[in-house]
């Protein structure tokens, strides 16, 4: 097995220049000030008495944060990936090498989000000080950095797909951070609403349904259900997971199509536009 | 080692390639010229699998385009008429990148960098950025990118579009190479003079269709053999186009607003009786004189005068 040339190259790419590890530095030395002050506040200077409860708020609070930070930092890196390679006219020549289009898409997402992963993944001892107060027990912090590392794929994946299908950067980005906000804001204002509506009138059990698949899409809240801050199962992740795989799935066809035209030529569907432009 | 079989591309009701039948022989370098719309790009780009034929077939080192694309991209090294590079990595790198991407054995990867790079005169600026490097050189790089996987098959979409004469010059030292390498090539232009040099077969293209196959010596003695002539003069109405019909060494004759281009197939000395007899028989010649050839244009012309005697 071989490592995805995309992924070696680009990564290599990344991480020579000064900017990857001084984001990497910077964000770490925020949350690590963050995570001080906050619990600081806290045990108010005296270390006798710690109360795990506040703890728990801590560790809510920062990972909420840090969701919300990744989950709009992704696109950055990851609208331009196809559509960028199709402006510099380098996706010509990528598509005539036996790199498949599943390896080229493959290469982008694993790329994209590898900045993002490592980012997650170097807050860990963040984590643990928080855990050290007794504000989180270690499978709790695991599943949260597991579901926030599942979330950076997914949205890397969106992305990527949107970059493959919209001909220019400038679309790719725009349905990008679309799909993000709708993901971060609208599903959970959506749920937000339901519930109130339910609330109001608890008869209505098909707004308490809906509501409560609206949260499932909002990886805010599915990280807080995993945390056990709101009322919902941890197993929503999983419809999270299965929504979005179908979404993923969805603008795969498209995607492929713009890559290898020629795929779906035995189906007949005329494509009506010209093939050239798209390489 | 490439075989195109009524080989068709439309676009919509656009015929761009038809009909073409083409057969190139290992180690082969073949040009394809054809004015800009001739359908030169089209048809490379169904040889290098990028787009189907809506018709026939093609095929590649005995592998069909459509049938079985990925051996076919495994025995080409296709460079595009404009290509992009990625400007951050260094020529090495980017050189690197590709193999990957070709499965290429690590282990003679940087040994063979190294030579392709001796051979498109590269090898000062390995460690350079691709972005710092001029056009030429980056064409000659894609040149060198074209071959890190070693194909049987080149083929080339205007390698010297764009270059000024010196890397024109530069590029067409590289092509030469290539051919001694045994490489088959298949090289597009759209000046046949450029490829003199360096093509063996020489296609013509017109509008969608190849008019004209021929080894570069015949089309090379047949552009020394037939000449280009402008005449201009004053003559009494029909008498020059009479003289010159009289004559069995002039192929064609084209009349112009102010004057006479005759395409002439005699020897030097032949020519000048030519003049003399325009002279004696009362046309007042004020320019006779050998305009430099076209070979294309006399080949288009050839093959419209003699329809298909070759
Ligand atoms: N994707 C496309 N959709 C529709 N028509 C196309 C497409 N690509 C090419 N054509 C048409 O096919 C014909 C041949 O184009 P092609 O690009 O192959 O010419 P060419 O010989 O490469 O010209 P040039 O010297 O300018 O590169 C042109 O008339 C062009 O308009
Ligand atoms: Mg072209």
């Amino acid at each position: 097995m071989r490592i995805n040339p995309l992924l070696a190259k680009e990564f290599h790419q990344r991480m020579r220049t000064a900017r990857a590890p001084i984001v990497i530095t910077v964000y770490l030395l925020g949350m690590v000030v963050l995570t001080f002050f906050m619990l600081y506040e806290n045990v108010q200077g005296q270390l006798y008495l710690v109360q795990p409860s506040k703890s728990q708020q801590v560790f809510v609070l920062l990972s909420l944060l840090q969701m919300t930070v990744v989950a709009f930092l992704t696109p950055a890196f990851s609208a331009g990936s196809v559509s960028g390679e199709r402006e510099r006219r380098t996706l010509t020549v990528l598509l005539t090498t036996p790199l498949s289009p599943f390896g080229v898409l493959l290469g982008k997402v694993l790329s994209s989000s590898a900045l993002l992963v490592l980012l997650v993944v170097v807050t860990l001892p963040v984590y643990s000080l928080v855990f050290l107060f007794g504000g989180a027990v270690p499978q709790e912090v695991l599943a949260v950095l597991g579901f926030q590392l599942l979330t950076i794929v997914v949205i890397a994946t969106i992305c990527v797909l949107f970059s493959t299908i919209a001909l220019r950067s400038t679309w790719s980005t725009v349905f990008s951070y679309g799909t993000v906000g709708m993901m971060m804001v609208v599903f959970g204002a959506l749920g937000y609403g339901l519930k109130t509506l339910y609330q109001q009138n608890p008869i209505e059990l098909f707004t308490l349904h809906w509501s409560q698949f609206f949260y499932a899409l909002n990886p805010l809240y599915v990280e807080a259900a995993l945390q056990g801050a709101v009322s919902a199962k941890p197993a929503i992740w999983l419809t999270f997971t299965e929504f979005y795989a179908v979404v993923i799935l969805i603008l795969l066809i498209p995607s492929l199509w713009r890559l290898r035209p020629q795929w779906f030529a035995r189906l007949s569907v005329r494509p009506s536009g010209s093939e050239k432009q798209y390489q | 080692m490439i075989l195109t079989q009524n080989l068709c591309k439309k676009y919509g009701r656009m015929v761009a390639i038809n009909e073409m039948n083409l057969s190139i022989s290992t180690g082969t370098v073949f040009g394809l010229v054809g004015e800009n719309g001739a359908g030169k790009t089209t048809a490379l780009s169904m040889l290098s699998t990028l787009s189907m034929p809506t018709s026939g077939y093609a095929y590649i080192n005995g592998y069909e385009v459509s049938r079985d694309p990925r051996s076919v991209r495994q025995s080409i090294g296709y460079m595009p008429d404009s290509f992009g590079v990625y400007d951050e990595l260094t020529v090495m790198e980017y050189l690197r990148f590709f193999a990957d991407c070709y499965r290429v054995d690590r282990r003679i990867v940087k040994r063979r960098a190294e030579e392709l790079l001796e051979r498109v005169n590269l090898t000062e600026k390995r460690h350079t950025y691709v972005n710092a490097l001029s056009r030429g050189m980056q064409q000659r790089l894609e040149i060198a990118r074209c071959l890190m996987h070693d194909p049987a098959v080149l083929i080339l979409d205007e390698p010297a579009s764009g270059l000024d004469p010196k890397s024109r010059l530069e590029m067409r030292g590289v092509l030469q190479n290539l051919r001694d390498m045994g490489k088959t090539i298949l090289i597009s232009s759209h000046i046949l003079n450029e490829l003199a040099e360096v093509a063996d077969e020489v296609g013509i293209l017109r509008k969608g269709s190849l008019v004209v196959i021929a080894a570069i010596q015949v089309m090379l003695q047949h552009s020394s053999a037939y000449r280009t002539i402008w005449i201009q003069g004053f003559a009494p109405h029909g008498v020059m186009k009479r003289l010159l019909s009289q004559d069995q060494h002039v192929l064609e004759v084209c009349e112009q607003p102010d004057g006479w281009e005759v395409l002439y197939a005699g020897t030097l000395a032949q020519q000048a009786e030519l003049l003399q007899r325009l002279v004696q028989g009362g046309v007042v010649v004020s320019q006779f004189r050998e305009q430099p050839t076209d070979i294309e244009q006399l080949f288009l012309r050839l093959s419209a005068v003699q329809e298909g005697t070759w």
